[in-house]
C-alpha cells in the first residue's frame, strides 16, 4: 500500500492540469468558503470533500485540481488528503463498507461480520465487488464501542448491533438504492434517569 | 532585566527568548531532533522536555510568597514541557535533564518511544558516526528494547528526486525537511503523507523533489532518513576528514566543509556563517566534488606539433623553459595575459606582478554573469567565484567584444581557469595557430585546444582568498594533498585516521589522488627566476601580505582576521575612488 502513493504518479497526465474539473457553481461555493477561514489551506478539507462527493474520490489527479484551484501546493492537499482514511485515494465501490474490528467489535465479533461480508460479497477486505457496488474495508475503532459490532456505509450511516440477518438486509437496502435507517439506540444497563443521577452526583 | 534560574544557576536576559536557544547558548545540553534554530519550532520530536516553575508572588504586595522554611514558593507546570517553543519569563525556575529525576525518565521514555520503529541498521547507515539519534540513544536512551513484536515496514530507497533517497524506516517523522521546503527554499515540494506509524516526507505524487536546494534536507534529517544519492554507501564518516572551504562555484562563496578520504573529496555540506549563507547552500555546490576530483590536470602537458590531436606529458623544467622560449622570440605587444574571476585574489595578485614585471603589461580579465540565474538566496548571476577580486586588484576588465578583438590580434595567450571555448566566447577554429598557455585546474575545452598546459592548484588544494558579490573577502584551506604537500608537515591541513595511520602500502590508501600541480604563485616565482626576477612566494600568505602593502582595501586583511570575524567585508567603492 505505502509504496501504492509513488505508482499513483503515472495516471498524472504530463501538461500539469487536472483531467477533473469544477462547476461554476462549485468554485463560486469554494469563494464563499475561503471568506470562512483565516487562511487558505483551511479550505482544503471542505473542498476535497466537495470533490470527493463529485467525482467519488480524490485520486492524484483530483488533489491537483484541489491544488491549482485553492493555488495551494500540491503537496500539501495530497498530505492532507493521505491523511484522513475519509477520502478516498483511489476510485472505490459504490458504497464502502467500513467493518470496524477494533478491540470491542472484535471481542462482539467484528472478525465473524467481517468473513461474513467477505464470503457474502466474494472479495477480500479492501476489494471492491466486480460490480462497482460494495468496497469491503476493515476500520479501526469507529467510536461506536457501545454497540460492537457495527459498520460505517461510505462515510455516513452507522449500521450497529450487527448480525448476519442484518448485514443480508443492509446489503438488500443499499442495493435496492434505500440507506440503511438511523437507529437511536439507548446506553445498555443505564436508564436515563439513573444516567442523569450518576452525572449530577459525580458533579457535586 | 528579567531573570531566570537554570539548573539553580541565575542569568539575566532581555526580551523573549525561546528556553532550548538560550539553555544552548550556555553551553548546557538539552537533546532535541526537530528544533533546527532558523525554522520554525513545532515541538513534535517531544525530546528537550524541561521542568518549568514560577516563583508564586502575592498579587497585592507584589512579594513573594514564601513556605514554611521561608524559601520562595515555586508553582511548577502541571507537566513537562517542550523547551523548544516555550517563552522565556521573569522568576522561571527551570530544571534540565541536569537536575532533575522526571526530565531524565522523560527523554528515556521518548526515545524508547521514537526507536520502536526505527530499524538497526546504524552499522549499514550512512548517518552512523553524524547521527543526533544515535548520539541522544547513547547519552540519554534507554539501554535496551522491550518492543518485541514486529517493527513497522515502511517504504525504502525511495529516490524522492534526483540528488535526495528516502528510508522511510528510519524516519522519525521530525519534520525538519518539509518545514525546509516550506519556509528556507519555499518550493514547497515535500509533505508527510499518512499517519501514526505508518507517516513518512513524500513529493505529491508526479512530482519530483527536484528543488535546487534540497540536498540541504539530508545536512537537516536528523536519522539517516534522507541520503544523498551520490555519497550514499561511499564512506564512512569517521573515515573523513572536514576541512573548511568556499563554493567556488558562483559568486556568492557560500562557507562550506569538505570532506575527504585519501585525497579524495567525498562531499561537500555547508558550514554556518550569518554573514552569508546561514546554514544553506545550493546542489550545485556540493557538485563540485568532480570539479575537484576528476579531470585534473596533472603534469605540465605540450603540444608538440600544432597539427597533433593530443598533448603529451611534459616536466614542470620543460613547461617553464618553453613557455620562457615562447614569450622572449614573441613581439610583446603580441602576447596577452588573462587573469580570471575563477582565480583567488592571490592567484590573481601573483600573476599581475609577474605579467607586469616580466611581460610589462596589466592582465585583463573578463566576467562570466548569467543574468537571471540568481535567486535573491545563494544562486547569483555571477558564476566566478572573485570577480570583485580582479576588480580590486586593478585588472582590465574587457568585455566579450574586445576580449575576442584581443585575442584575434594576439600571438601568444597566457591565460588562467576560464574555459572560453565551453562558455562559447571563443571557437577552436578562432583559436588556431595561436599559442596558448593554459594556466588551468581541469581537463577542460580549453585546455584540450591549448598549446601548452600548466596544472595549479584548485580551491581544495592552497590556501587563498576569494571576494564574493557582497565584497566579503574569505579563505580556503587546502583539503587534498597534492604530490608536494604533506598532511603532516603542513600545520594547515587536517589529518584523518586514515591519513594518520595509513602508509602508501596499504591497500586503502592511494598515490595516484595526488595532483601533480602547484600553486600559481609557486610557479610564478620558479618561472620568474629564468628571466632574473625573483618573486618568491612559498605560501598565499605572502602574496595577500605583498597585495596588502599596495593595495589599501587588503591592508591589514590576513587570514587570521578573516578566520575570525568568518570573512572581513571589504569597503572596495572607496578604494576605487582612491586608485582612479
Amino acid at each position: 500500500m505505502s509504496q501504492k502513493s509513488s505508482d499513483n504518479g503515472a495516471s498524472l497526465s504530463q501538461n500539469g492540469t487536472s483531467a477533473y474539473k469544477f462547476t461554476k457553481e462549485q468554485l463560486a461555493e469554494i469563494e464563499v468558503l475561503k471568506t470562512k477561514y483565516p487562511e487558505v489551506q483551511a479550505v482544503t478539507l471542505p473542498v476535497l470533500w466537495m470533490a470527493q462527493d463529485t467525482f467519488g474520490h480524490v485520486d492524484p489527479e483530483v488533489q491537483r485540481l484541489v491544488a491549482q484551484t485553492l493555488d495551494l501546493p500540491e503537496s500539501h492537499v495530497h498530505g492532507v488528503a493521505e491523511f484522513y482514511t475519509q477520502y478516498f485515494k483511489e476510485p472505490k465501490g459504490k458504497h464502502v463498507l467500513d467493518v470496524c474490528t477494533c478491540l470491542s467489535c472484535h471481542l462482539c465479533g467484528g472478525m465473524d461480520i467481517l468473513g461474513y461480508l467477505e464470503n457474502k460479497l466474494g472479495i477480500k477486505a479492501g476489494e471492491t465487488t466486480p460490480d462497482g457496488q460494495f468496497t469491503l474495508q476493515e476500520a479501526e475503532c469507529l467510536g461506536a464501542c457501545g454497540y460492537a459490532p457495527m459498520m460505517q456505509i461510505t462515510n455516513d450511516v452507522y449500521v450497529n448491533h450487527l448480525t448476519p440477518e442484518k448485514v443480508d438486509r443492509v446489503l438488500d437496502q443499499l442495493a435496492s438504492g434505500q440507506t440503511p435507517d438511523f437507529e437511536s439506540i439507548p446506553m445498555p444497563l443505564v436508564s436515563t434517569t439513573s444516567n442523569n443521577k450518576a452525572a449530577g452526583g459525580s458533579d457535586e | 532585566m528579567a531573570e531566570i534560574v537554570i539548573d539553580g544557576i541565575t542569568y539575566s536576559f532581555d526580551g523573549k527568548p525561546k528556553l532550548l536557544d538560550f539553555i544552548l547558548s550556555k553551553d548546557k545540553d538539552v537533546p532535541f531532533f526537530c528544533y533546527h534554530p532558523s525554522m520554525s519550532a513545532p515541538a513534535n520530536c517531544r525530546m528537550c522536555m524541561v521542568k518549568v516553575g514560577q516563583y508564586v508572588k502575592n498579587r497585592e504586595t507584589g512579594d513573594y510568597e514564601l513556605d514554611d522554611q521561608g524559601e520562595r514558593q515555586i508553582r511548577w507546570f502541571p507537566k513537562l514541557q517542550t523547551s523548544c517553543n516555550m517563552d522565556m519569563m521573569d522568576d522561571m525556575i527551570v530544571h534540565t535533564h541536569e537536575t532533575d529525576d522526571l526530565v531524565k525518565r522523560a527523554h528515556k521514555d521518548t526515545l524508547e518511544m521514537i526507536l520502536i520503529n526505527h530499524p538497526l541498521d546504524c552499522p549499514i547507515c550512512d548517518q552512523a558516526g553524524e547521527c543526533p539519534l544515535q548520539i541522544q540513544t547513547y547519552k540519554y536512551g534507554p539501554e535496551g528494547s522491550r518492543f518485541e513484536v514486529k517493527k513497522q515496514h515502511k517504504p525504502k530507497h525511495v529516490q524522492l528526486g534526483p540528488r535526495v533517497t528516502l528510508d522511510a524506516e528510519r524516519c522519525i517523522n521530525c519534520t525538519r525537511c518539509t518545514r525546509f521546503t516550506d519556509e528556507i527554499s519555499q518550493s514547497h515540494q515535500l509533505t508527510i503523507t499518512r499517519r501514526g506509524d505508518k507517516n513518512h516526507p513524500t513529493t505529491a505524487p508526479g512530482t519530483e523533489f527536484d528543488d535546487p536546494y534540497s540536498m540541504n534536507t539530508i545536512d537537516l534529517c536528523p536519522v539517516g532518513a534522507l541520503t544523498s544519492t551520490d555519497f550514499r554507501f561511499k564512506a564512512r564518516v569517521w573515515e573523513m576528514n572536514q576541512t573548511p572551504g568556499l563554493d567556488i562555484t558562483n559568486g556568492k562563496g557560500v562557507n562550506v566543509d569538505l570532506w575527504t578520504r585519501d585525497n579524495v573529496v567525498l562531499r561537500i555540506t555547508p558550514r554556518h556563517n550569518p554573514h552569508v549563507n546561514e546554514y544553506w547552500m545550493t546542489d550545485k555546490g556540493r557538485d563540485a566534488i568532480h570539479l575537484y576530483n576528476e579531470e585534473r590536470l596533472s603534469t605540465p602537458a605540450i603540444r608538440l606539433h600544432p597539427k597533433d590531436i593530443s598533448l603529451v606529458m611534459s616536466s614542470w623544467d620543460n613547461a617553464y623553459q618553453t613557455t620562457q622560449e615562447i614569450v622572449e622570440s614573441t613581439d610583446p605587444k603580441q602576447i596577452l595575459v588573462l587573469g580570471s574571476p575563477y582565480a583567488s585574489v592571490e592567484e590573481n595578485g601573483a600573476w599581475m606582478q609577474f605579467s607586469e614585471a616580466i611581460l610589462k603589461q596589466l592582465p585583463s580579465y573578463t566576467t562570466h554573469i548569467e543574468k537571471g540565474s540568481g535567486d535573491g538566496f545563494l544562486l547569483v548571476d555571477d558564476q566566478a567565484p572573485n570577480t570583485h577580486g580582479c576588480e580590486l586588484l586593478g585588472l582590465k576588465k574587457r568585455t566579450k567584444a574586445a576580449f575576442k578583438k584581443a585575442v584575434a590580434e594576439a600571438k601568444v595567450i597566457l591565460s588562467l581557469h576560464d574555459d572560453y571555448i565551453e562558455r562559447g566566447w571563443l571557437s577552436e577554429e578562432e583559436i588556431k595557430g595561436k599559442t596558448w598557455i593554459y594556466f588551468g585546474t581541469n581537463h577542460t575545452q580549453m585546455a584540450k585546444a591549448a598549446t601548452l598546459t600548466i596544472p595549479i592548484t584548485c580551491a581544495v588544494e592552497h590556501t587563498a582568498s576569494y571576494i564574493n558579490v557582497d565584497q566579503r573577502i574569505q579563505r580556503t584551506y587546502p583539503a587534498k594533498e597534492t604530490k608536494y604537500t604533506n598532511r603532516r608537515l603542513d600545520l594547515e591541513m587536517s589529518e584523518g585516521r586514515l591519513d594518520r595511520f595509513g602508509t602508501k602500502f596499504d591497500h586503502w590508501v592511494n598515490e595516484d589522488h595526488k595532483v601533480d600541480c602547484k600553486p600559481l604563485w609557486e610557479i610564478v616565482g620558479d618561472l620568474s627566476l629564468l628571466w632574473g626576477h625573483t618573486l618568491s612566494y612559498r605560501h598565499g600568505r605572502d602574496v595577500l601580505d605583498a597585495l596588502g602593502s599596495k593595495i589599501p582595501a587588503l591592508e591589514g586583511v590576513t587570514y587570521q582576521a578573516m578566520d575570525d570575524q568568518r570573512g572581513l567585508l571589504l569597503t572596495l567603492s572607496e578604494t576605487q575612488e582612491a586608485s582612479s
